[in-house]
């Protein structure tokens, strides 16, 4: 008997294949997941941290597929500009300016109500993060920013809780499974985040629905096997894919790294609040202050170039200021960025992932 | 022949919009030495600056990570494949 085997019978009981909801009977026919498999997809519980593009595909595609709770926590609002790639949104959800979790709950609600779904209108930080993951079988990835990833890794590695790791921009993404003491976690492969501003973000350099829905659906597949017990079957590799040029790599994850801060020396600098971002609501200003701790430089000349098409940006030798919507964000060269126009701190830093980055 | 550097898409804006470099050099460095030299955009991307590949950049030899064989001190040969693999925030 393999370990696996073993899992599978001290935490799921055996389910004869005429318990199993007709609704499932295609993926129950698939052999590599049977009534057995079906059954503890039934039973699992899943959260994805971010509804966007990402986490509309995944949420879709699990609760079709019949994971039994599904908690998603996104911190934004639907957004015209978000209906190209988010496929659970509509017009209506726009103009009702609707919380993505809020929306996102709805629609799932009417597309298997055998699922639990809960959405949670929430910030994932440092403070939050225990109480939003706690109690759950695996964490998908479906964030738009390194400092949520990282804060994931930290907390996966340290609660034992595969999660999945994916991102895209562009035409390019790349995915793979984190299984904490087994393979490499995230800080094994990229130990760090680029500095502010050095990565392009999907609200600077655009992104193609395509790319989303692969790395999403390949996302899914790992999901289903971890969850259903598979994980024989979990593809142990870093899935690298560009649509616009036809190339899929699959590529060898690094062995874990002894001295990785989080899986090797078991350093959790973002569950700590060490490293990541920092902010502080400005006094009577309607704003809000972003530090970075990383003390990153940033090349405010490229960033005035990436918003120029998106923004009215002015820059000089200190600092950068753009007007976006109803925002104005001033960034200075370490990092440092005030976001005027709201008093809320998720919004300031949803505003700074999407146009500085990280 | 030469060694092939594979641009990926989110660095091409640096490199013209050119997906495949053609450089020559003895070591990875050298070629890397090479790419920042002909895109100066490149420049800070890649390598910190002692010369360390930065700790959110992958880089592989014919699909080997360069972080399990020499790093920038890697030799490299003619007809060798060097490829970038960038992490991305977006989602």
């Amino acid at each position: 008997m393999t370990s696996d085997d073993t899992r599978r019978e001290r935490s799921t009981p055996p389910a004869a294949a005429a318990d199993i909801p007709a609704r499932y009977s295609r993926q129950v026919l698939f052999e590599g997941l049977g009534a057995e498999g079906q059954a503890r997809l039934i039973a699992a519980r899943a959260v994805l941290v971010g509804c966007g593009a990402l986490g509309t595909v995944q949420a879709s595609l699990l609760a079709r597929a019949g994971v039994g709770t599904l908690r998603i926590i996104d911190r934004d609002f639907v957004e015209e500009s978000n209906l190209q790639r988010q496929i659970l949104f509509d017009e209506q959800d726009v103009r009702d300016v609707l919380p993505k979790a809020v929306a996102a709950e709805r629609k799932l609600r009417a597309v298997n109500s055998l699922v639990q779904v809960e959405g949670v209108v929430d910030d994932l930080n440092p403070s939050t993060i225990g109480r939003l993951l706690d109690g759950f079988d695996l964490i998908l990835d479906a964030t738009d920013n390194f400092d949520a990833r990282f804060l994931i890794n930290d907390y996966a590695v340290k609660n034992g809780v595969p999660w999945v790791y994916g991102a895209c921009v562009g035409s390019y993404g790349l995915t793979f499974p984190v299984l904490p003491g087994e393979t490499a976690c995230l800080r094994c492969v990229f130990e760090s985040a680029p500095p502010a501003g050095l990565s392009p973000s999907c609200d600077t350099a655009g992104v193609l629905g395509p790319i989303v829905g692969i790395i999403a659906s390949l996302q899914c597949a790992e999901a289903i096997k971890i969850l259903a017990g598979r994980r024989q079957a979990i593809t142990r590799k870093m899935q690298v894919i560009d649509i616009w040029e036809g190339r899929q790599d699959l590529i060898d994850l690094p062995p874990r790294d002894p001295q990785c801060p989080c899986c090797g020396r078991g350093v959790y600098e973002y569950l700590q609040g060490a490293a990541g971002s920092d902010s502080v609501r400005l006094c009577g200003r309607d704003s809000v202050q972003i530090n970075r701790r990383d003390g990153a430089k940033l090349d405010l000349a490229e960033v005035a170039r990436r918003l120029g098409p998106l923004a009215k940006v002015e820059v000089n030798r200190f600092l950068l200021r753009a007007d976006i919507d109803a925002y104005r964000l001033t960034v200075f060269a370490d990092g440092r960025a005030i976001i005027g126009g709201t008093t809320d701190a998720s919004v300031a830093r949803s505003l700074y992932a999407r146009y500085i980055g990280t | 022949m030469a060694i092939q550097v594979r641009i990926p898409s989110v660095l091409r804006r640096q490199t013209n919009g050119e997906d495949m470099v053609l450089l020559d050099g003895v070591t990875l460095g050298e070629v890397l030495d090479g790419l920042e030299a002909r895109y100066e955009g490149l420049r800070g991307k890649l390598r910190g600056p002692q010369g360390e590949i930065r700790r959110f950049v992958n880089i592989y030899i014919n699909d080997e990570d360069i972080r399990l064989l020499s790093g920038p001190t890697t030799p490299v040969a003619d007809g060798d494949e060097v490829t970038i693999i960038p992490a991305v925030a977006g989602g």
